[in-house]
């Protein structure tokens, strides 16, 4: 067991990380903070799932900034693979080198390491993340592992048990400071059960409205009180609906945001439909809404607010 | 002499580790037994956490458990149930100050051992939560804990689709499959595998057929001849089935057939090859597709019946499809998997929800199909509320229900071939009728509104 006092006094704590992420514009509840805190002192991988637009990327960025470090992202797709996610050889460069070798007569006696070097390697996120030496462990922001395929998770796995890759040309590259990984996913699919094992877990929920409209006063500062308050209820009472996709968060400050650039002080039914693609996307969710679903919506969460 | 496993938590007196880790042992068992998947690894890093935490705040400890043994937002429910008792027990009478839940331990962590007759675990069926109306009901388990009552490792548990106990419940018991009928379905699934419509991933391998250059590879071999491209290397695109998602009608008209269907069902589901994702409905909606896993085959469908309660009920295709489309058509049909549904049509609701959730439904996968039992009577037209509602948003309506009306679905999934799209498959619907054969509200051909003489029916080539 690690022994706590050697650790340098009052880095960190559940509370500590609260107010700095605070201080950073994110309002984070104890729960996210408690992961957090567990993720960095247990040194494991951090998967965060929830919908679209709850802040999970932005988790990530906040907790680079708040740790003072470099946040090194890798955004997954299918068919991600080790040539773009770990490194991959300059190729290029490697064929013009051999042909410099072969303009000064040096062929001959050039081996495979003048060409397979560290010179020549591509480092793509992975690797960057595993070889950053100086100063503090980077953040290893894996954003949307579910958009990935299962071979690449897999492959995953392995990096995320020993943080360590092996180059053949090169050899073995170990991290001497295991990143700090945050995994996102939006739950397209389910993460394979082997990953989940290594990580924790936080579900993000949609926000509590008092927290919703703290973070908007945080991210939007400009916007009236009184809009930012109206503009969560009816984004509040909007989840409950039928729709589609519900707006998220950031949808909310895009909303806020939108309405303060018209001028807007409070919410009023025309505005509300003008403005409505800023919250909601899909077509027939606008239809839904627009016009006397606005009102009663309108009136519902002044009521509910 | 200081033990090594002694440890100094923030809150003050030192802890025996030994003892904390019993405890977290003795958690992680509890909640596995509320069907948790949890790991001795998960147990070890929850000791770890309880020195970091403040071990007497209860939200913190509960929101550290909940870091590291809930691994999916649908057990977050079993969780908080099962660690609300767990703190209960270990905090003892209420109004009395709170202790360390460690330190008031008395018996050792390992004594306890699950009975080895204890309810066998029913791996969540996520309509739990999706319902959101119930918490769970306590199953009671036949752990033998011996006179201890205070024991942390009863095995009392929350189970995630326990119902909700208001309803009536309308149980249907499956006969037992008889090795017949096992090697039927069996059969059925082997030969629609290999010919299920393939989707193209953006995985590449190396063939000689390719028809893509593999750049890299390519790059790499010619670097012996110092950068002249003298050997091509050539890739192509991995191509694998694709994905599955059943809905299957389980309500009273569609009686006589689900047994049969959900056998195939099962089959599909135990085929590797493909991910089958598969739901029944009657009311309301219910995902099976972890139960139809499990290797007894009997086992999982009594648990089928178990965990669906409204066997042989009404019919709510529009609300069950909502139901649907809202939660699990992102989760399923991500790689834009064949969708296929099997009902006869009768539905109680609203035809408009019915075609507005459908045509949702299609939108969302790259293929309908429709299985009617029905559809096999001669003359048969989609005229059932629901069934009129639907028809026009589905790419292949198809007789269901007897062995040979789903050796046709294999033909059907598996005739078109990849490159088809869903017009394609239309127009060899089509193609595939009598001339005479008058086509209803002229969209999908009816395939199969002939009956099906399962003597006569074509072979698979």
């Amino acid at each position: 067991m690690r022994d706590r006092d050697q650790r340098p006094a009052g880095t960190r704590s559940i509370e500590a990380i609260q107010d700095d992420f605070r201080s950073r514009n994110y309002i984070a509840d104890r729960s996210v903070a408690t992961a957090v805190f567990l993720a960095l002192e247990l040194e494991r991988p951090l998967l965060l799932e929830g919908e679209a637009g709850v802040g999970k990327t932005e988790l990530a960025k906040v907790l680079a900034a708040s740790l003072d470090t470099r946040l090194i992202r890798l955004q997954c797709y299918e068919g991600l693979d080790v040539n773009t996610a770990v490194y991959e050889w300059n190729y290029p460069r490697q064929m013009l080198e051999i042909r410099l070798l072969e303009a000064r007569g040096e062929a001959e006696r050039a081996t495979a390491h003048d060409i397979f070097g560290p010179d020549f390697l591509i480092r793509r996120p992975l690797l960057q993340a595993l070889e950053a030496s100086e100063g503090t462990a980077p953040v290893l922001l894996i954003d949307e592992i579910d958009r990935a395929d299962e071979e690449f998770e897999a492959y995953l796995l392995e990096i995320l048990s020993d943080f360590q890759v092996t180059v053949p040309e090169i050899g073995t590259i170990r991290a001497e400071r295991p990143p700090r990984v945050i995994l996102t996913s939006n739950r397209t699919r389910e993460v394979h059960d082997a990953l989940k094992r290594r990580c924790l877990y936080h579900w993000i929920d949609y926000p509590t409205a008092q927290k919703e409209y703290e973070i908007v006063l945080a991210k939007v500062p400009d916007a009236p009180e009184r809009l930012a308050r109206e503009v969560v209820a009816f984004v509040h009472r909007l989840r409950q609906a039928d729709l589609t996709k519900v707006p998220g968060i950031a949808e909310t400050l895009d909303w806020a945001a939108a309405l303060l650039s018209l001028g807007a002080r409070e919410l009023a039914p025309e505005l509300v439909d003008e403005t409505l693609g800023v919250v909601l996307k899909y077509e027939e969710d606008i239809r839904h809404v627009r016009g006397d679903g606005t009102r009663r919506y309108l009136t519902e969460a002044a009521a509910g607010g | 002499m200081t033990d090594p496993a002694i440890v100094k938590a923030p809150w003050g007196p030192e802890v025996d580790g030994r003892r904390l880790l019993g405890e977290a042992v003795g958690f992680g068992r509890s909640l596995r037994a509320a069907h948790l998947s949890i790991d001795l690894g998960a147990a070890v890093d929850f000791a770890r956490a309880l020195t970091l935490v403040d071990i007497a705040d209860r939200e913190q400890v509960r929101a550290a458990g909940a870091a590291i043994f809930v691994r999916r937002r649908d057990d977050r429910p079993v969780y908080d149930a099962a660690f609300d008792r767990w703190w209960r027990r270990r905090a003892g009478s209420a109004g009395q100050e709170f202790q360390p839940p460690s330190l008031r331990r008395e018996e050792e962590a390992g004594a306890e051992e699950e009975a080895p007759g204890a309810t066998p675990p029913e791996p969540g069926s996520e309509q739990a939560t999706l319902r959101g109306e119930e918490r769970g009901t306590p199953i009671p388990s036949d752990s033998d804990e011996g006179p201890d009552d205070e024991s942390p490792i009863e095995g009392v548990v929350v189970s995630p689709d326990a119902y909700s106990r208001g309803e009536v419940l309308r149980h249907r018991e499956f006969d037992r499959m008889t090795p017949a009928e096992l090697r039927e379905a069996e059969r059925l699934v082997d030969l629609l595998v290999p010919r299920l419509e393939r989707r193209r991933t953006r995985r590449y391998e190396l063939h000689n057929h390719g028809r893509r250059l593999a750049t890299r590879q390519m790059f790499r071999r010619n670097l012996g001849t110092g950068g002249q491209l003298l050997a091509w290397v050539w890739r192509r695109q991995i191509r694998e089935p694709r994905s599955l998602v059943v809905l299957c009608d389980i309500s009273g008209s569609m009686e006589r057939h689900s047994r049969l269907l959900l056998r195939f069902i099962q089959a599909l589901s135990a085929a590797s090859e493909v991910h089958t994702e598969s739901f029944v409905f009657g009311t309301r909606l219910t995902r099976v597709t972890r139960l139809m896993r499990d290797r007894d085959r009997d086992r999982a469908l009594a648990r089928v019946a178990d965990s669906v309660n409204d066997w042989a009920g009404g019919t709510r295709i529009g609300d069950s499809f909502r139901t649907f489309n809202q939660h699990w058509a992102r989760r399923s049909l991500r790689t834009s998997g064949v969708v296929i549904v099997v009902s006869d049509g009768w539905d109680r609701g609203d035809p408009t929800i019915v075609a507005a959730e459908t045509a949702r439904l299609r939108r969302n996968c790259h293929r309908l199909v429709w299985l009617n039992p029905l559809a096999g009577t001669p003359g048969y037209q989609p005229l059932a509320g629901g069934m009129r509602a639907a028809y026009p948003y589905i790419d292949d309506f198809l007789p269901a229900g007897t062995v040979a009306s789903l050796e046709r679905l294999g033909e059907i999934l598996g005739g078109v071939r990849a490159g088809d799209t869903r017009r394609g498959s239309e127009a060899a619907a089509h193609a595939a009728l009598p001339p005479d054969t008058p086509l209803v509200f002229g969209l999908p051909g009816v395939v199969g509104g002939e009956p099906v003489d399962p003597r006569t029916a074509r072979p698979l080539r």
